[in-house]
């Protein structure tokens, strides 16, 4: 039987790797092999000139520590999620970087694996917040042609 | 003698003693599915039928089932004038949200026991705004998961008919999962 396709996608922050986790525990246990789905873990990482976001003279020195620096995160975040998936015996994962912005290198992720469910963090920026810093959630949840599973990390509030 | 007995008592399948301390001990997953009239949102509930309810075992999932009965609005817009419909028109179509309301959850109901036997539904019909209804809701209750369907509505008729699945996402509390119904085209490009 073919099974559907769920991309999860992640990046830097905690959110997304919550995110993960939860999927996970789910989706995928008590019997990972039994599950629906066929995991797909994309990170997609900022391409240096996006972050730096400079044009002035100095620019062309520090890209590329800004470039290394990148990379270290995108690695680390790589590290981090395939530490999840074998906490929880998850074995069979593919994961992806793509260099980009995130928001269309998650939907193109979809479309290339014909995915089922698309998964993401949500920071839970109020809508100013999310109006000025850009909401890769939101604009996924549009835009993406699958259905999309918006995961959030619940705030510890003090009851 | 004790041997005996002991051999008994291993020969029970494991389905009887263990399970059952096991389920009382995790919380069950509350799932909450929105209903109204279209079709999006049974394809959504089949969806979750399929994906999420299928494999598993499926004492460990609440499935609820939300319709929510927007209120027939008493006021007129400024400028007109000022008509309030009779007592026995708001009645009429009351009970004509009723009745089409316990219509569409039975449908839902038949619609989970034809594909899935076991699972554990509960049902309810609220009055009010959906948008904000289904966030309250899904707050009391303490559900993990919201489904929704989305019409695939675009930006423009988005802002100006209003989403509730859009508002959904950015209010609720807990994960919530949009099933979009693939469009035709997408469906003979994949058969």
């Amino acid at each position: 039987m073919d099974k559907s396709v769920m991309v999860v996608g992640i990046d830097d922050s905690d959110h997304s790797l919550y995110a993960l986790e939860w999927t996970l525990k789910h989706f995928f246990s008590p019997a990972p092999e039994k599950s629906p789905f066929k995991l797909v873990i994309v990170h997609a990482k900022p391409s240096a000139t996006t972050a730096v976001g400079l044009t002035g003279p100095g620019a062309a020195e520090v890209l590329p520590y800004v470039e290394r620096d990148l990379k270290i995160i995108a690695s680390r975040v790589m590290e981090k999620s395939k530490e999840i998936c074998a906490a929880k015996s998850v074995k069979d994962v593919i994961m992806e970087a793509i260099e980009g912005d995130p928001r269309n290198a998650l939907c193109d992720a979809v479309d290339k694996h014909n995915a089922s469910v698309l998964v993401v963090g949500s920071h839970g920026y109020g809508a100013i917040k999310r109006a000025v810093l850009g909401s890769v959630s939101d604009y996924c949840a549009h835009h993406a042609h699958c259905s999309v599973m918006i995961v959030k990390k619940p705030r510890k509030n003090t009851k | 003698m004790e041997k005996g007995i002991a051999e008994a008592f291993s020969s029970i399948p494991e389905g009887g003693g263990t399970a059952a301390i096991g389920a009382e001990e995790k919380k069950k997953v509350r799932v909450m599915v929105a209903i109204d009239d279209s079709g999006e949102s049974f394809y959504s509930l089949q969806w979750v039928l399929d994906h999420v309810f299928g494999s598993r075992n499926n004492d460990e999932f609440l499935l609820s089932i939300v319709h929510v009965i927007e209120p027939f609005p008493t006021y007129m817009l400024p400028g007109a004038p000022a008509v309030f419909p009779s007592t026995s028109i708001v009645r009429s179509v009351n009970k004509a949200q009723e009745e089409n309301a316990s219509a569409i959850l039975s449908r839902a109901i038949d619609m989970c026991t034809q594909t899935n036997q076991d699972v554990h539904i509960n049902t309810s019909i609220i009055e009010g705004d959906p948008k904000e209804m289904i966030c309250d809701l899904a707050e009391q209750m303490q559900v993990d998961l919201i489904v929704i369907g989305s019409r695939g509505l675009g930006k423009i008729k988005r802002a100006l008919m209003g989403s509730v699945s859009n508002y959904v996402i950015h209010h609720a509390k807990c994960p919530v999962l949009v099933v979009k119904t693939p469009t035709t085209k997408s469906m003979s490009s994949n058969a």
